[in-house]
């Protein structure tokens, strides 16, 4: 898979570089609106990552200039938080967006949703070590023991199944399980992961919910 | 000096305008009422000189004497201005005293005096009349040359357009010395608010022994300044509050990164800290973020959008939100709210959510927090309830104001940093709404928020 960062800011293209290298992607850098013109129409990349305040060539144009010949997804990183800079970002044909500073958890988790090309299937069955869910019949056991959840929490560990391994942040979190697209500043997925791992780690010696501090909580099977 | 746009000039010229249309007035009026006094005079001594010549003819004389015994009207004949024929009924001349040479004019006959001005270059004033002497009709015109009256008159008015002039400048001089004067503490006004500066935002204008109009454009101006320098102090103070709010999470950050560096440390020691790190970069950003959405609501450039909210649904929505950390508390979220308002989704919501994380925050384990909607007409008031400590009298003016903490020992990283009530109260602004609070021993602590019904 391979990623284009067009970024003029050194560090955070370096971390950009490193980061989604390390998650297993091919990165290429370009510094200004020019550079990145150059490598699109050089080489075939699945993802281009876009930063919208750029010299040269600025961001929309850019967008424009790369819709006017694929249909690669575009996520654009913009500083400006005015809904108007989204909402134009959006109508000329980027995918996705993020406002800086975002975590790169959060990063992450949007480029892995934009290079799942097709849509994700709905799924009905998990597993995980001794963890079952049955989401049509909504019943979770481990090792065999049936756990009864309230409807947020099952939620809550559906989400966690289904991108089973991979750290999801506070806010994607709280906005898939309760619709809330604000940066809320208490700790209500703390408190909702917590009541979660009382009733599905607790009991067992094998946890499967991790904290990653800082970053945010996944679910695997570390034995 | 006489710049059009200034106010003493203006007013000078005004004066000056005034004056001319007063005195103009006063003028036109004068000399239409002398010309008409002079034409009648005229007429009365046209109609007299007929009177007599007809009475002198009456007794007697008959025209052929009067030709000889020229010194009856020998008054006339001197002076170049008057007029006299005598026609008999043939439009012969009989008696002519005409010095000018004006053509003996063809009149109507008429038993009455009759006047008229003849027309053509040499201008007069005729009266006539016919009468009967010994069976014979004569006609008797006496006349006038208007020359001598119009030269008058024509200089008379030569002196009141002098007139008019010179008074209407006079007036504008004067005008322009009055209004200067007049202006004197409008100057006065400058002068004082030229000292006032943003290090002397305290310093107001002096309207003592001050005209009545500059003592009310004072106090306007006075009140204005109190309100910028309320403003402004509040704005130095959220500066100064930002500040030392950014200071604390770059203290830490600083301090055990430094710490971290002194020595070698385990990977495990190296990674404490860099996750300790996040969670004060995480702390900065919400701060940030926080503070880059009060600036944004306060500045109301922008349209706010809005549609119909139900609230009801959307309490319900934060409820389940709220509700994990409501039973770590053994509290119960209650929700009896209903109705639907115009407002702002998103911005409505994060109110919301503030004012419930806040009666969270504040209120007393094991009892319930209420949201609940009043119907005020127009309006609907939603109100947030907890029990729990209350909040003093004091405090309840400042709980809305920024990095405002009842109890400075309660913050903390879950914390809003200050700045969730400012904000709840600067989203009902920018929906002209109205937030209150309400706090006693008896009832707890009431935060409500007012709205336009949809």
């Amino acid at each position: 898979m391979r990623i284009l960062v067009v970024e003029d800011e050194h560090k955070t293209a370096d971390y950009l570089c490193k980061g989604l290298g390390e998650s297993g992607y091919s990165v290429e850098v370009a510094r200004d609106g020019f550079d990145a013109q150059h490598l699109i129409n050089e080489s075939e990349f699945d993802l281009v990552i876009l930063d919208v305040m750029l010299p040269g060539l600025n961001g929309w144009q850019l967008l424009e200039l790369i819709r006017r010949r694929s249909q690669v997804p575009v996520l654009f990183l913009t500083a400006k938080d005015a809904v108007e800079d989204r909402v134009k970002g959006l109508e000329l044909g980027a995918d996705d967006y993020l406002v800086k500073p975002f975590s790169f958890v959060e990063l992450l988790a949007r480029v892995r949703t934009l290079l799942r090309r097709s849509p994700p299937r709905e799924r009905e069955h998990f597993r995980v070590a001794d963890l079952e869910m049955d989401v049509l019949r909504r019943r979770v056991t481990r090792k065999g023991e049936r756990i009864a959840l309230t409807n947020k929490e099952f939620a809550l560990l559906e989400l966690l199944l289904d991108r089973e391994s991979e750290v999801l942040s506070r806010t994607y979190i709280a906005s898939r399980v309760w619709q809330m697209n604000f940066d809320s500043d208490t700790n209500v997925v703390e408190v909702a992961v917590r009541r979660l791992r009382a009733k599905v780690d607790d009991p067992f010696t094998q946890k499967l919910i991790h904290t990653e501090r800082g970053m945010g909580y996944v679910l695997e099977d570390r034995s | 000096m006489l710049a059009i746009n200034s106010l003493a000039t203006r007013l000078s010229l005004l004066f000056a305008l005034v004056s001319m249309l007063l005195l103009g007035s006063i003028g036109t009026y004068l000399y239409h009422s002398l010309t008409r006094e002079i034409a009648w005079r005229d007429d009365q001594m046209l109609q007299g000189r007929l009177e007599r010549l007809e009475a002198i003819l009456s007794n007697g004389e008959s025209v052929d004497m009067l030709q000889h015994r020229s010194h009856l009207y020998a008054n006339m004949m001197g002076n170049r201005d008057n007029l006299l024929w005598i026609l008999d009924n043939t439009g012969q001349t009989l008696i002519e005293v005409n010095p000018s040479d004006l053509p003996v004019p063809n009149l109507p006959t008429t038993n009455t005096v009759r006047l008229m001005e003849t027309a053509g270059p040499v201008q007069a004033r005729l009266a006539w009349h016919t009468f009967e002497q010994e069976g014979r009709p004569l006609t008797l015109i006496a006349g006038k040359l208007l020359d001598e009256r119009n030269q008058m008159l024509r200089a008379y008015r030569l002196r009141l357009w002098f007139a008019l002039a010179i008074g209407a400048l006079l007036a504008f001089l004067l005008g322009w010395g009055v209004s200067r004067h007049g202006l004197q503490p409008l100057r006065r006004l400058i002068e004082q608010a030229n000292r006032i500066n943003i290090r002397q935002l305290d310093r107001r204008l002096d309207v003592t022994g001050e005209a009545q109009e500059i003592s009310n454009l004072s106090h306007g101006l006075n009140r204005m300044l109190d309100r910028l320098e309320d403003g402004f102090s509040q704005l130095s103070r959220y500066s100064a509050d930002m500040a030392h709010e950014l200071r604390t999470p770059l203290t830490n950050l600083l301090g055990q990164t430094q710490h971290a560096l002194r020595r070698e440390r385990s990977d495990a020691e190296y990674r404490q800290v860099l996750e300790s790190n996040i969670e004060e970069y995480e702390r900065l950003s919400r701060m940030i973020d926080s503070m880059l959405f009060l600036a944004r609501t306060e500045s109301p450039s922008r349209k706010l959008i809005c549609d119909s909210v139900d609230l009801g649904e959307m309490v319900l929505q934060l409820c389940e939100y709220f509700e994990g950390m409501a039973e770590d508390g053994a509290r119960a979220l209650i929700n009896e709210a209903s109705g639907t308002v115009v407002a702002n989704h998103d911005l409505i919501r994060t109110a919301l959510a503030n004012l419930i994380a806040n009666a969270l925050r504040h209120g007393s384990p094991g009892t319930p927090i209420h949201i609940s909607t009043m119907d005020l007409g127009e309006r609907i008031k939603l109100c947030v309830h907890n029990h729990g400590p209350i909040i003093s009298p004091d405090d309840l003016t400042k709980v809305f104001e920024r990095f405002y903490r009842g109890d400075p020992a309660r913050s903390g990283v879950v914390d809003s940093g200050g700045l969730g009530l400012a904000i709840v109260h600067s989203i009902a602004q920018w929906h002209d709404g109205e937030v209150q609070v309400e706090s006693n021993a008896e009832d707890g602590t009431t935060f409500s928020l007012t709205l336009l019904r949809a």
